[in-house]
């Protein structure tokens, strides 16, 4: 019987140190997903989804770090011993939040002006027309050199 | 008390999953839903992760107003990603390096929701006695965020009107480049 209840204690120990650690774990990767979609691909809107992929496991970090065992959410009641979890965190979260949201609808704004530019929001079909506007410029310029040496 | 790290740990796994689908879609509709999905799965874990101001914020702002932000800039942009694999590679080894010392390095973070850990030991404690002593707020979240830190949720505004105003700009010139474009067409072609 003591047997039992120490090899439960244990399991239930192997479980909580799990998943104490799982919660990081989803959350770097969620982090490198979103960094993958910023870095890797050449599509803009996905760009845009990748920062707020990024912003939202980054928000989780932050929330994972306040959270108490057993706690409940910081509004004060009259019991004595109650444990409240760490308020802090949820702040910076709150204003990080509402920025993100400006941040997204900024860079949306700039996609759809690239998207009006140039008729696409692939980063290599853009950086192909802006090397053929740049021949054309020097092959402009050599034209107007001629007309002044004539 | 257990229980709710397990849903956690179970809402997280959920949220893996859609960020692998995000990975592997192409199509511009099913990114927008996906990423809607992702934020309304992280306001349920901040519910049991006890930030219920968070939550809320998160299920009307991040999963609310940024669909809605990004369903309508996609009425305007193509509607399928090109696919090139080739510049793909460089990207996704360095991110599983930095993925992988990031993996390396949680081991060194302490258990979560130990009552013992650095972040509860320093301000806290005063910051919730003088929710209840000086301020008066019942909201912890809300007596730090109006009051304690007042002005920075001033300065979070500032940052919210200038973007809005640089959007406003950005638009506004949108439309009147369009309309040169299509005069100088018009004229090359007169």
């Amino acid at each position: 019987m003591h047997l039992l209840v120490l090899s439960q204690e244990k399991i239930s120990n192997m479980i909580s140190s799990t998943i104490g650690i799982w919660n990081y774990w989803i959350v770097f990767l969620l982090m490198m997903i979103g960094l993958f979609l910023v870095i890797g691909r050449k599509n803009f809107l996905k760009k845009i989804v990748g920062l707020t992929i990024f912003q939202t496991s980054v928000f989780l970090l932050y929330i994972t770090f306040g959270k108490i065992k057993g706690g409940t959410p910081p509004i004060l009641n009259n019991a004595i011993d109650t444990i409240y979890s760490n308020p802090l965190p949820h702040v910076l979260i709150l204003t990080a939040i509402v920025v993100g949201v400006a941040t997204t609808a900024l860079g949306l704004s700039l996609v759809l002006r690239i998207n009006s530019e140039y008729g696409s929001i692939e980063e290599d079909d853009i950086s192909a027309q802006d090397l053929v506007d740049y021949h054309d410029q020097i092959e402009s310029s050599k034209k107007i050199d001629k007309k002044f040496v004539q | 008390m257990i229980s709710e790290l397990i849903i956690n740990a179970f809402l997280v796994t959920i949220m893996l999953a859609i960020g692998i689908a995000l990975l592997k879609t192409r199509t511009v509709i099913f990114t927008v839903v996906l990423t809607s999905a992702y934020s309304l799965i992280a306001a349920l874990m901040f519910i049991t992760l006890d930030a219920v101001d968070v939550a809320f914020t998160e299920a009307s702002v991040g999963a609310g107003i940024s669909t809605i932000l990004f369903l309508a800039a996609m009425a305007y942009l193509p509607k399928e990603e090109e696919e090139n694999l080739n510049s793909q590679i460089l990207p996704a080894i360095s991110c599983m390096v930095l993925g992988g010392i990031l993996i390396w390095c949680s081991y060194d973070l302490p258990e979560i929701g130990l009552l013992s850990s650095p972040i509860h030991q320093h301000i806290v404690p005063d910051y919730i006695l003088g929710s209840r002593d000086d301020i008066g707020i019942p909201n912890i979240v809300t007596s730090v965020l109006a009051s304690y830190r007042g002005y920075d949720t001033f300065g979070e505004t500032i940052v919210v009107f200038t973007a809005g105003v640089a959007v406003l700009v950005l638009l506004k010139n949108n439309t009147n480049v369009s309309k040169q474009k299509n005069k100088k067409s018009n004229g090359k072609i007169g």
